[in-house]
């Protein structure tokens, strides 16, 4: 498990060349920056040895995948004004795949398949399971494709030469996706049984591999078909692709533009019909299968021992095919294109009721017979090829290191695991597989500025570490307006990560407060709780209302409700509004009490009673009597409190209006005083 | 796969020695030996120069973002000696605060997790490190740890802040009780973590496993499990993984993650603490994440220069 698979990959930061540099670098959320620098403080600098002697790693074992390698070639030229040391910091980043916009629609629906099947019915075992889950592959695939059409489409009509060379490689890359995602569906999810598999597998084989139909096309379209160069490259391709029908079909053409061959191609033609091959249905046992199978194979085998076909090289190459001749197969290299094509015509000709556990033999050999010892294998070869043998590990891990995002094995490893395929398999920090790709996945998507919603539906599903990611990562989405801040949130509240919640309302009462906009600071202090930045906005109202005489955002100050009480300042500035509605709405004893109340139970600041007796001042002008003698006492004595307090700290020649003011109070209230001392000793009626 | 997406020229006129992006990745501050902090919008891979920000008389070594509930502030520390608090005001960016209690270079500023307050640690080569905390209306409170490490202390970093006990909701007018803890490298070949007891800083564990100057450490970002992970590196070549698997902070265990064959200056954590940045020799900077068998391997290198690839891939042994 521990053997090196591969190299860690290098990727060349462009920048000055200059090798008595290092690199110095630092995280951001979702990216790394480097810079070139010279390390060594005056605290402690040490002259460094920059040997470039080899650096030796310990490779990652079975289970993790390590990033592609790609080195900038077509790098941003150095600086050229010659300064000594580059001033450039770089910015560098995985997945940028998911800027691509031709695969937003990928990301999008497989979120919906992925939600879909989290939520799918466990209850249905067995046979409806295993359907509902080869739905399931299914649908991706057709996801998949649907990207690939966009993608070619994008391709063909594009004007840039570099854009269409990026669209082209996606296409190729999603092809690729489909292909494995395709046999993988074969072999783990349906995990198709021996007669089964290999029409399957000659699906399989049909949709994805050399594209027949240009050429049959052409060839059908012509005047004499039989004639067409390439009539027997067609015939041959629909013998090694097991479709049997089609090239009885187009032998009969020859048969009748060729009188001559007539009798060699009605043997042929019976031949071809009476192949037994497996069925979908069970009409028939294996051991039928395989018996009626010898049989025919025996005959073919007569037929072409007594040289029937002797005069018509292509009709005996095609029967020699049928026999499961390896060397005819073979001589059609050209035709099948790849290997994995070789494997299952063999499999039809020689073998057709393969059990699954005996694939492995055959594609080993097949891959070993079609390259021939000149080319090596590619990814895509070992990746299928660790699928024929049923390693699913393995497959999963060549994936991980050949595509350039998560995208592809956090779903299919998913799939797997919906499939109780993958139980047997415990990471050491307590994870498994599953959840360690799906993490990867959801961790690319929070770096894009809409897709990160998709990755929060992901975390939800990783049952060990899916929470704390989330959290980490959902503090870190720029909340650049109001609305998204919110939407954050709502995800925060609904999951109950009060923590987040909080930090996030203070964010925004932060930014808020810098702009001014003191309403809304005011409700995202009171959101998030925070008595302490409540208490600070609060009086910058109140300040406000000072200076200027009226309050901002009344109405958010007059709906505070219970939430006034989060911080004494609060309450105080909800109270005082109300007094002024109290008072606009001329229900002058109330209005006239609750001032009172502000004072005496301490609700209000100190600092703000002159304020508040001077507000009692239009309420002792009033014709009507408005204060009760005990409140009219109430107030001399805060007034009292108030400048005993302030005069020894008076500086009197700054506080005229403060004396004038005091006086005109003190006026006031010995003149409410009389007047209600008048009137309740007035006894009613006399 | 990682690609370069974005380069920011910063006209900084000297060597830079630190780059640091804001919480959201919006915005990238840089300091350097031309004695300015330079802060730049960088979104949608642009780059604007928002504020060159002058007031350091020497190099200026780091940079550091205090979160953002705070409002848009910066610290930066100095050869000269300073410690210098920006804060973006109305649109301006302006000192807010200037410590100058170090007889030495400053070398490393850290801010505190935000649960804890506005607290920056700093770490200076006078032996001491400062602990300066935002107490309102623009008044900070200082708390000193001298002689925390002989001859210098090169690096702190903050522990992630944990409630002890439950994690229910706790009404805003009641602090949870935090358990504040840092680790500092310093000259001494040391590691050692503070614990805050009663309103003083005292000295909890002292870590030694380098042979030469400690500079650098990281404390992991925590992912909701039991244990703490620091890294630290040091001048010896090494890079050690230290963890302590209780709760209490008792038995801190160190994994030799690599020996360097050159100095190793710099290891910083993800923001969810599975890869780790380690500036190697051979101006490298590798990338480390910790495998099935619990053991690390190295995942990816950033290198600078121009097409040369493999140097290093040639005749590998395992020095280990």
């Amino acid at each position: 498990m521990d053997e090196p698979d591969t190299e860690p990959p290098l990727v060349v930061v462009p920048g000055a060349d200059s090798s008595s540099r290092q690199l110095c670098f630092a995280w951001g959320p979702a990216e790394v920056l480097v810079c070139e620098t010279l390390f060594g403080r005056a605290g402690g600098s040490r002259s460094r040895c920059l040997s470039r002697s080899p650096c030796p790693f310990r490779f990652w074992g079975k289970g993790r995948a390590g990033a592609a390698a790609r080195a900038l070639t077509d790098s941003v030229a150095g600086t050229e004004d010659g300064a000594p040391t580059s001033s450039r910091v770089f910015v560098v980043r995985r997945d940028q795949d998911i800027y691509i916009q031709t695969l937003r629609k990928l990301f999008n629906e497989s979120h919906g398949i992925f939600m879909g099947l989290q939520r799918s019915e466990e209850e249905l075992a067995g046979k409806s399971r295993k359907a509902q889950l080869v739905q399931v592959s299914k649908n991706y695939r057709s996801v998949i494709r649907a990207c690939m059409e966009d993608m070619h489409q994008a391709a063909v009509s594009t004007r840039d030469p570099a854009l269409q060379a990026q669209y082209s490689t996606q296409v190729s890359i999603l092809s690729a996706m489909e292909l494995i995602w395709n046999l993988c569906e074969i072999l783990f999810v349906e995990a198709a049984t021996a007669g089964p598999l290999l029409l399957r597998l000659l699906d399989w084989v049909r949709l994805h591999v050399c594209d027949v139909d240009s050429m049959v096309r052409e060839v059908l379209s012509s005047e004499s078909p039989s004639k067409h160069k390439l009539f027997w490259n067609v015939v041959d391709i629909f013998v090694l692709q097991g479709r049997m029908d089609e090239a009885r079909h187009l032998l009969s053409k020859e048969a009748s533009a060729n009188p001559t061959s007539v009798n060699m191609y009605k043997i042929l033609d019976d031949l071809m019909k009476k192949m037994p091959v497996p069925s979908l249905s069970n009409t028939q046992t294996l051991t039928e299968l395989e018996l009626k199978w010898q049989h025919w194979h025996e005959e073919c085998q007569r037929y072409l021992q007594d040289g029937t076909f002797a005069s018509n090289p292509h009709m005996e190459s095609i029967c020699k095919i049928l026999l499961g001749d390896e060397d005819a197969i073979l001589e059609k290299k050209e035709l099948m294109t790849t290997w994995y094509h070789f494997l299952v015509t063999r499999l039809l000709y020689s073998h057709p009721t393969v059990k699954p556990m005996e694939l492995r033999f055959y594609a080993q050999s097949s891959m070993d017979l079609f390259l021939g010892g000149e080319s090596s294998p590619e990814p895509l070869d070992l990746i299928l090829m660790a699928a024929f043998e049923f390693e699913m590990h393995q497959v999963i891990k060549e994936c991980s290191i050949v595509l350039s995002n998560w995208w592809f094995v956090a779903h299919l490893t998913d799939l797997l695991d919906h499939c109780k395929l993958l139980q047997s398999h415990n990471l050491y920090f307590g994870s498994n597989m599953r959840e360690f790709l799906l993490l990867e996945y959801a961790s690319g998507l929070f770096s894009h500025h809409s897709l990160w919603q998709l990755g929060v539906d992901y975390f939800d599903h990783c049952p060990e570490y899916g929470r704390v990611y989330l959290e980490l990562h959902i503090e870190r989405i720029p909340l650049s307006t109001e609305q998204k801040a919110l939407k954050v949130l709502r995800i925060c509240e609904q999951r109950q990560m009060h923590e987040q919640v909080r930090s996030i309302c203070k964010i925004m009462a932060m930014k808020a407060l810098r702009n001014n906009r003191l309403g809304s600071a005011l409700s995202w202090s009171i959101r998030a709780k925070d008595a302490a930045f409540a208490t600070l906005i609060s009086d910058r109202f109140l300040k406000d209302y000072c200076e200027r005489g009226c309050f901002s955002d009344l109405d958010l100050i007059d709906n505070l409700g219970p939430s006034m009480l989060l911080s004494d300042r609060l309450t105080f500035l909800g109270k005082y509004r109300e007094f002024h509605r109290l008072y606009g709405e001329k229900r002058f004893p109330e209005a006239a009490r609750l001032l009172l109340t502000l004072m005496t139970a301490h609700i209000a600041p100190c600092s703000f009673w002159m304020t508040l007796l001077t507000d009692a001042l239009p309420l002792l002008e009033q014709k009507e009597v408005i204060f009760s003698a005990e409140q009219t006492y109430e107030l001399m004595r805060c007034l009292e409190d108030l400048t005993a307090g302030n005069s020894d700290k008076q500086k009197f020649q700054d506080d005229d209006i403060e004396t004038t003011k005091v006086e005109m109070l003190r006026l006031a209230l010995a003149r409410n005083l009389a007047r209600v001392i008048i009137k309740e000793g007035t006894v009613e009626g006399s | 796969q990682v690609s370069v997406i974005n380069t920011v020229d910063t006209s900084h006129e000297d060597m830079i020695h630190d780059a640091q992006m804001d919480y959201y990745g919006t915005r990238l501050a840089t300091c350097s030996s031309d004695r300015s902090v330079k802060i730049f919008d960088v979104r949608n891979g642009g780059q604007i120069l928002i504020a060159d920000l002058r007031g350091h008389e020497g190099p200026v070594w780091q940079v550091a973002w205090a979160h953002p509930m705070y409002g848009n502030i910066l610290a930066s520390c100095s050869y000269d000696r300073k410690v210098i608090v920006w804060k973006e005001e109305n649109g301006t960016w302006e000192k807010t605060y200037e410590y100058t209690g170090h007889d030495s270079s400053v070398n490393s500023v850290c801010w505190a997790p935000h649960d804890y307050g506005l607290i920056l640690a700093c770490g200076s080569s006078d032996g001491a490190i400062s602990l300066l905390s935002y107490t309102g209306d623009g008044q900070w409170e200082v708390k000193k740890i001298s002689n925390a490490h002989t001859i210098g202390c090169n690096a702190v970093s903050w522990a992630p802040a944990v409630v002890p006990g439950s994690l229910i909701e706790q009404p805003s007018s009641q602090k949870p009780n935090y358990i504040k803890r840092f680790a500092s490298g310093g000259c001494d070949n040391l590691v050692k973590i503070w614990k805050e007891e009663e309103g003083q800083w005292k000295e909890e564990q002292k870590l030694e496993a380098h042979s030469d100057w400690v500079r650098d450490v990281a404390w992991a970002p925590s992912i909701g499990l039991p244990t703490s992970t620091i890294a630290s590196c040091s001048q010896d070549g090494r890079v050690f993984i230290w963890t302590c698997d209780d709760a209490s902070g008792n038995s801190w265990s160190p994994k030799l993650l690599h020996k360097f064959n050159d100095v190793v200056w710099h290891v910083s954590w993800s923001i969810t603490a599975n890869i780790l940045a380690v500036s190697g020799g051979d101006n490298k900077v590798t990338l480390w994440k910790e495998s099935v068998d619990g053991l690390w391997a190295c995942i990816s290198d950033v290198n600078k220069g121009q097409g040369g690839v493999s140097a290093v891939t040639e005749g590998q042994q395992n020095e280990q």
